[in-house]
């Protein structure tokens, strides 16, 4: 069952066409990547997925509600109850501590959990880091911090923005084997990347170029590289 | 934990943790509330100062007798006075006028209460002493000049009394005063004295009350001393209430005019602060956004944040007022000033409204940023 369909997607930016006719799906539990060089229209597809931005015209489903036709308001309450988003840059708040920073994914949803918050730091692998600020953790740690918060309102889809592209190997391998974990467990993510060994990774590969999908290919062995079995 | 707790912790941790920005702005709002605060409590202390200050000038209510005898007596005055409390008079000097010579030559005689006078006319220089026992005379410096008379001289007074009868007694001069004006050509004597050399007691010409209040406040006394106290006619010293009142009225004025420029001034350097706080704060104001903050939780965040803010700054300025207006009072009126502690959450309150009203258009501001610049890295 696919929990996304974009159709006939276009984004006009005034003259500029940032997306062009642009048709995917994304079924219940897969795992896909999205490819492409700067400016192909990888970061507007994420805006108009992750509710942030509406098509220019085209309709996007998400869970069986056309999201290109809500209203912001809507979008918004879409966005934070259906969606985790994990980013490159990590964007943890500076003055709150790494638990603190996952609660208030909790306190715009609902209502903050500090039990829950730990369990998901634990998930990561950074339970004794719960009281640090961000400038306390590494890259690495940060973006573990980042994943947590992501998944702590338990979201249908998962966002995820070059999520390694500011990790060294160590880290990306950490950060890369929560994804498997999470592909395993069931849930929906789309991975936007440059790099192809990180593609290669997912079910699926969109490729953009020039606003327009130029590949939509399976891959072959999903979710199964190195370091697969570590339990995260 | 409930969503206040969290809430919470997230102002508290914004301005704690980012101590540098945060301090300048409750710098400013600390420095807003300090004036406020001070300029309130000299506001309110001020008819009170100038009031202690102007009673140094001299008598403000005088008492003429309304009927035809030309005199009145101490039950007439005592019955007037009756319509003034009791904690706002400063002094209450009744006077008799009459004349006698010294060495052939005339001078006006002043009977009175002494020890009143010099409550009623604190601003007296008096070279020598106050006379303190009968037989003792204070002449202004005009007869001193005339009949070259010093402290510690002995004159004779001689005239003739109410009966008709010539009068003479000998007094010493206690002391010179220098007033500025006619007084200087006065002879000063208790009422008893003069009293014992007219022959007669009791009589008084005119009243001169020093009475510690506002010029309103002086009116409503003279008006209900007119209706109480039948044969007294109370009548206002112009010179001396319309000056207090017209000060006070330009004082009160001046100490608005610098409070308003000064709230001013703090709620533009808070807005520019927040504005700042806002720029740089897109960012994270984006990713809660994107997180699913409404633009009311963000509205709701920056004002609680500047409402914290105001509320610190105002306890901080509360404090600091006082002893601003204190020293204020210290070096113009050289007199301590009275604390007012509902000043505290007035100026707390005033400093939250204040910072808050500040914060508005950086709010604004944070409500349109667009949730999308977490993914674009701006």
């Amino acid at each position: 069952m696919n929990i996304l369909e974009l159709n006939d997607i276009t984004k006009d930016y005034g003259s500029v066409k940032a997306l062009k006719n642009v048709d995917m799906t994304l079924s219940n539990g897969e795992w896909l990547a999205i490819m492409g060089p700067s400016g192909s229209g990888k970061t507007t597809m994420m805006n108009i997925v992750g509710c942030m931005d509406k098509p220019t015209s085209g309709t996007v489903m998400l869970d069986g509600t056309n999201i290109s036709e809500v209203s912001a308001k809507n979008l918004t309450n879409i966005r934070r109850d259906k969606i985790g988003l994990i980013f490159q840059q990590f964007h943890l708040i500076g003055y709150l501590t790494a638990l603190e920073n996952i609660m208030v994914a909790q306190y715009y949803h609902s209502m903050p959990d500090e039990g829950e918050a730990l369990k998901a730091l634990e998930r990561v692998g950074l339970r004794e880091r719960a009281k640090h600020l961000p400038s306390q953790l590494s890259g690495g740690e940060q973006q573990r911090v980042c994943i947590a918060r992501a998944l702590i309102n338990y979201p249908m889809l998962i966002l995820a923005d070059e999520p390694t592209g500011n990790l060294d190997e160590t880290n990306e391998q950490i950060v890369m084997d929560i994804f498997r974990q999470l592909h395993r467990d069931g849930s929906s993510i789309i991975v936007v990347t440059h790099d192809p060994e990180i593609a290669e990774e997912a079910e699926r590969t969109v490729v953009l170029e020039h606003g327009k999908v130029t590949r939509n290919t399976k891959n072959a062995v999903a979710g199964s590289r190195g370091g697969d079995e570590k339990n995260v | 934990m409930k969503r206040q707790t969290m809430y919470m912790r997230m102002i508290t941790g914004s301005l704690l943790r980012r101590r540098s920005r945060m301090f300048i702005a409750l710098l400013a709002v600390a420095i807003g509330a300090t004036i406020l605060s001070g300029l309130v409590t000299v506001y309110y202390d001020i008819p009170r100062q100038m009031g202690q200050e102007f009673r140094s000038y001299g008598a403000n209510l005088i008492l003429v007798p309304s009927g035809e005898e030309g005199a009145f007596d101490a039950a007439a005055i005592e019955g007037a006075m009756r319509s003034v409390p009791a904690d706002d008079i400063v002094g209450v000097a009744p006077y008799r006028y009459e004349t006698g010579k010294i060495n052939e030559q005339p001078f006006l005689l002043a009977g009175a209460d002494l020890a009143e006078v010099r409550k009623t006319s604190p601003y007296w220089f008096v070279s020598g002493e106050w006379p303190d026992a009968d037989g003792s005379a204070l002449i202004g410096q005009e007869v001193a000049d005339m009949i070259r008379l010093v402290p510690g001289d002995r004159f004779t007074l001689t005239g003739t009394d109410t009966a008709g009868e010539n009068f003479s007694g000998d007094f010493t001069v206690s002391g010179v005063v220098q007033t500025g004006g006619d007084e200087e050509g006065f002879v000063f004597l208790s009422s008893a004295d003069l009293d014992g050399l007219m022959g007669d007691g009791g009589r008084i010409d005119v009243v001169e009350c020093s009475i510690s209040a506002s010029s309103d406040e002086l009116t409503d006394i003279a008006a209900r001393i007119g209706e109480d106290a039948p044969g007294v006619s109370p009548r206002l010293v112009k010179r001396v209430t319309e000056s207090e009142g017209a000060v006070l009225t330009k004082l009160k004025a001046l100490v608005w005019l610098v409070t308003a420029v000064v709230l001013l001034l703090t709620m533009i350097t808070v807005a520019t602060t927040m504005m700042a706080v806002v720029a740089e704060r897109r960012r994270e104001i984006g990713l809660r956004k994107a997180l699913g903050a409404s633009d009311r939780s963000i509205a709701r965040e920056f004002l609680g944040e500047g409402a914290l803010l105001g509320g610190c700054g105002g306890l901080l300025g509360s404090g600091l007022g006082f002893a601003f207006a204190q020293l204020v009072s210290m070096q113009v009126f050289g007199r301590p000033i009275s604390f007012q502690p509902v000043l505290i959450p007035a100026t707390m309150l005033a400093s939250v409204a204040i910072t808050a009203v500040a914060c508005l258009l950086p709010v604004r501001s944070a409500t349109t940023v667009d949730p999308a610049i977490v993914l674009r890295g701006e």
